[in-house]
């Protein structure tokens, strides 16, 4: 029991890091990124492909950097692993771009982030590890599939919007995309990294709100969301119960995986439907 | 629980497609049904949970109607009956978490109370106190600690291999008396913790135990991941109660002590009064002994004087004899009349006079010497003596009964010493020394009350009533002076008669 055993001194207060410093750079290098990404999608031929791809790795090599940094407290480490991360992050939307199965590379993320991470106990901080409760992957599961089908369900049902898979290759590489960037990097920095600080100073809800209204300004920003009224609605219903929910698997199992498998199959539905 | 209750849901979802009526049907109102029911038996989580799910049930259904119909008053009502389900579950539950919370409270407080009331040494009260604390705040360790001193190991209960270290935070809340808050034990500057971090926040929580009359002690409370909204209070509220039973439990020892040594007195005084009791009866076996003596002897001689005709110098023998005993006799009555005076509670008139001890020593130790010539007498005076102001007879009584003593209890050709010195103070110290049988260190404490005479073999022969010691120190009191003893079996005895100038 610490509270009987450890060292304790009222004074000391934890010495102050410069996250907020890092953050910014890397908030200026992701509008950097974006931005010159978009300035080369202007430019045509393979330099759209190449500008989709740099944006892509900008925002979501970014995220995976900001989770780092808060976690990491600054440390020189977390820059190496970032860079090398937006690095393969990078490759993959090249190859994703360029090739009709290039998207599978998306695959190799996660378990090159495993990889990266082995070293670094302090993440366990924010939930990085397997769960203790085997049982939460299945809930996991069964919540982004649940969501998921529920969204199938009820825009076609209203909207009349289809579900179909139009090509396997495209729905695949899409999944893949999910896998390996979008739902890994929104885990890794909202639930992991932001939504675990907060947690350990404002409470459950506190935290939960604040990283699930983050994670929706995410969504509702992303230039992939369509822009019908009715459809960012529903995204807002639906990544808020997602967000929340995989918070709620975050604080149940101490774990970020079965909140990311709840990601992984709510957006393997979504890629389902057609939204026009 | 939740799957008997979603399969309710979905039963009644069902019954709402086929019926084909939506958004308005009357079933909508079904959904509430497992919802507060769920949110009665599984509060506000399972409630909300239950809510969301029922409102996700019926979004199929409702939306499509809202969306070919537009926002009619029946799509209203139908978007009410989507929000309702999970605020009537998370409401209902919170109500639930609330009540049943206070009944744990309540609860906790009362077995807390129990357990500090039971027969038991303390730290197993406290060891069942912290349990029952734990259980009611749903804590993940709980560290009992009575005592303010960080110092001092204080007496309490904690989790198995943890021990009170001094400069942790419960050493510092128990020497100051304040709380300490921690939202996270890991990232709390203040902690210097070993070990990898957890993937929960380790909330902890010290709050000083006062029942108004200062600190007890403190309540060390441990929580890992999430911490019920109002358990501080709750804490707070159980510190409070632990103090008072801690306060109560401590009373209940002092009060059972204190009837202990009571009892313990009035046994003592009660075996004091049988031993006063025998010894009265004793007493008066011995007076009557020692009264019908000399009684017997004046008979005998006086009757041979009046029945015979006895030769002169017979006559003057028998007449010696029965000055001897007469004196004896009136010794007795003279120790007969000091103990009734000393039983009533009167000083004995005492008639003060400019003495010289030397000179009534030498003379008491030549009229001793004269009738115990198997012993030896020596005398010394240290140096000058100051005169006392003393009464004559009861200065001579003193010194008869303690050369009497010393005489009596040693054996044949012993020496008795006596020594006489100034003291400090204007005071003279006499001491009279022997090498008789001595007195056992047990029977030291009551060798001046009345009645006592002490229990040896090799003195049963010696008579005496229990009666000089005693009056020894009244008279010594009534002169404002005082008398010890120093003795061991076999060495001796040495008393010492302090008196003043």
């Amino acid at each position: 029991m610490d509270l009987l055993t450890a060292p304790f001194e009222v004074d000391r207060r934890r010495r102050a890091t410069p996250v907020v410093g890092a953050l910014c750079v890397v908030g200026a290098l992701m509008l950097g990124g974006v931005a010159g990404g978009q300035w080369l999608e202007r430019q045509g031929g393979l330099g759209r492909e190449l500008g989709l791809a740099v944006e892509g790795a900008a925002v979501h090599g970014g995220f995976i950097a900001q989770g780092l940094i808060i976690t990491l407290a600054g440390r020189s480490a977390g820059a190496a692993i970032a860079v090398r991360m937006a690095g393969a992050l990078l490759a993959a939307f090249l190859l994703g771009h360029l090739a009709p199965w290039g998207s599978l590379a998306f695959l190799l993320i996660p378990p090159l982030l495993v990889h990266e991470c082995r070293g670094h106990p302090t993440l366990r901080r924010i939930g990085f590890l397997a769960p203790a409760r085997p049982a939460s992957l299945l809930v996991g599961f069964a919540v982004g599939t649940f969501l998921g089908g529920h969204l199938l369900i009820t825009s076609s049902l209203t909207f009349g919007y289809a579900i179909s898979v139009v090509t396997v290759a495209g729905y695949l590489s899409a999944v893949a995309y999910d896998v390996g960037a979008n739902a890994l990097s929104a885990e890794f920095l909202f639930r992991g990294a932001l939504f675990s600080h907060w947690w350990r100073h404002w409470g459950f809800w506190g935290a939960a709100a604040v990283s699930t209204a983050l994670t929706l300004v995410r969504y509702l920003l992303d230039p992939a969301l369509p822009e019908a009224p009715e459809a960012r609605a529903g995204a807002i219903v639906y990544l808020a119960a997602l967000a929340l929910g995989a918070a709620m698997l975050r604080a149940w199992s101490g774990s970020l995986v079965p909140g990311y498998l709840a990601s992984v199959a709510f957006f393997a539905a979504y890629r389902a439907l057609v939204v026009w | 629980m939740v799957t008997a209750a979603l399969g309710v849901l979905l039963a009644i979802t069902a019954a709402m497609a086929w019926q084909g009526v939506v958004p308005i049907s009357p079933l909508r109102h079904l959904y509430l049904v497992p919802v507060a029911w769920a949110a009665l038996r599984g509060g506000a989580r399972a409630g909300g949970l239950l809510g969301l799910m029922a409102a996700f049930f019926q979004m199929p259904l409702v939306l499509p109607a809202i969306e070919r119909a537009g926002l009619t008053g029946a799509a209203v009502e139908g978007l009410v009956s989507l929000a309702l389900p999970p605020a009537v579950g998370v409401l209902a539950g919170l109500l639930r978490d609330e009540s049943r919370a206070r009944a744990r409270r309540l609860e906790a407080l009362i077995e807390i109370e129990r357990c500090l009331a039971r027969e038991a040494p303390l730290p197993l009260r406290l060891d069942a106190a912290a349990a029952v604390v734990c259980r009611g705040l749903n804590a993940t360790q709980v560290g009992l600690l009575v005592g303010t001193s960080a110092e001092m190991p204080a007496l309490g209960s904690a989790p198995p291999g943890a021990t009170l270290t001094p400069g942790s935070a419960v050493a510092w809340s128990l020497s100051t008396g304040r709380s300490v808050r921690s939202p996270d034990l890991a990232t709390d500057g203040r902690f210097t913790l070993a070990g990898s971090p957890a993937p929960a926040p380790r909330r902890g929580l010290i709050l000083p135990m006062d029942a108004g009359a200062g600190p007890v002690g403190a309540l060390a409370l441990e929580w890992r991941g999430e911490v019920a909204a109002g358990t501080d209070a709750a804490a707070a509220e159980i510190a409070l109660h632990l103090a008072l039973g801690i306060e109560n439990a401590r009373l209940t020892l002092r009060q059972r002590r204190f009837a202990e040594e009571l009892e313990d007195k009035v046994a003592a005084a009660t075996r004091r009064l049988r031993e006063i009791d025998q010894a009265k009866s004793e007493f008066l076996s011995v007076v009557s002994h020692e009264l019908r003596t000399p009684l017997t002897a004046l008979e005998g001689f006086a009757e041979l004087l009046l029945t015979r005709a006895v030769p002169p110098e017979r006559a003057a023998r028998f007449l010696r004899h029965i000055h001897v005993e007469a004196r004896r006799l009136g010794r007795i009555v003279a120790e007969l009349l000091d103990l009734s005076r000393l039983e009533v509670g009167v000083a004995p008139d005492l008639k003060r006079e400019p003495l010289e001890l030397a000179a009534h020593v030498e003379r008491q130790l030549e009229l001793f010497a004269g009738v115990h010539p198997a012993h030896r007498f020596s005398w010394k005076a240290e140096g000058a003596l100051p005169a006392l102001r003393a009464d004559r007879d009861a200065l001579d009584r003193v010194l008869q009964n303690l050369l009497s003593n010393a005489v009596k209890y040693s054996p044949r050709g012993g020496e008795v010493r006596v020594a006489a010195r100034a003291a400090a103070d204007g005071l003279v110290e006499l001491r009279v020394e022997d090498e008789g049988v001595g007195i056992p260190t047990t029977e030291l404490p009551r060798i001046f009350d009345k009645y006592v005479r002490i229990a040896n073999q090799e003195t049963t022969s010696v008579r005496g009533l229990g009666l000089g010691l005693s009056l020894v120190r009244a008279l010594v009191e009534a002169h404002g002076g005082r008398i010890d003893v120093e003795s061991a079996p076999g060495k001796g005895s040495v008393f010492r008669v302090i008196l003043p100038a």
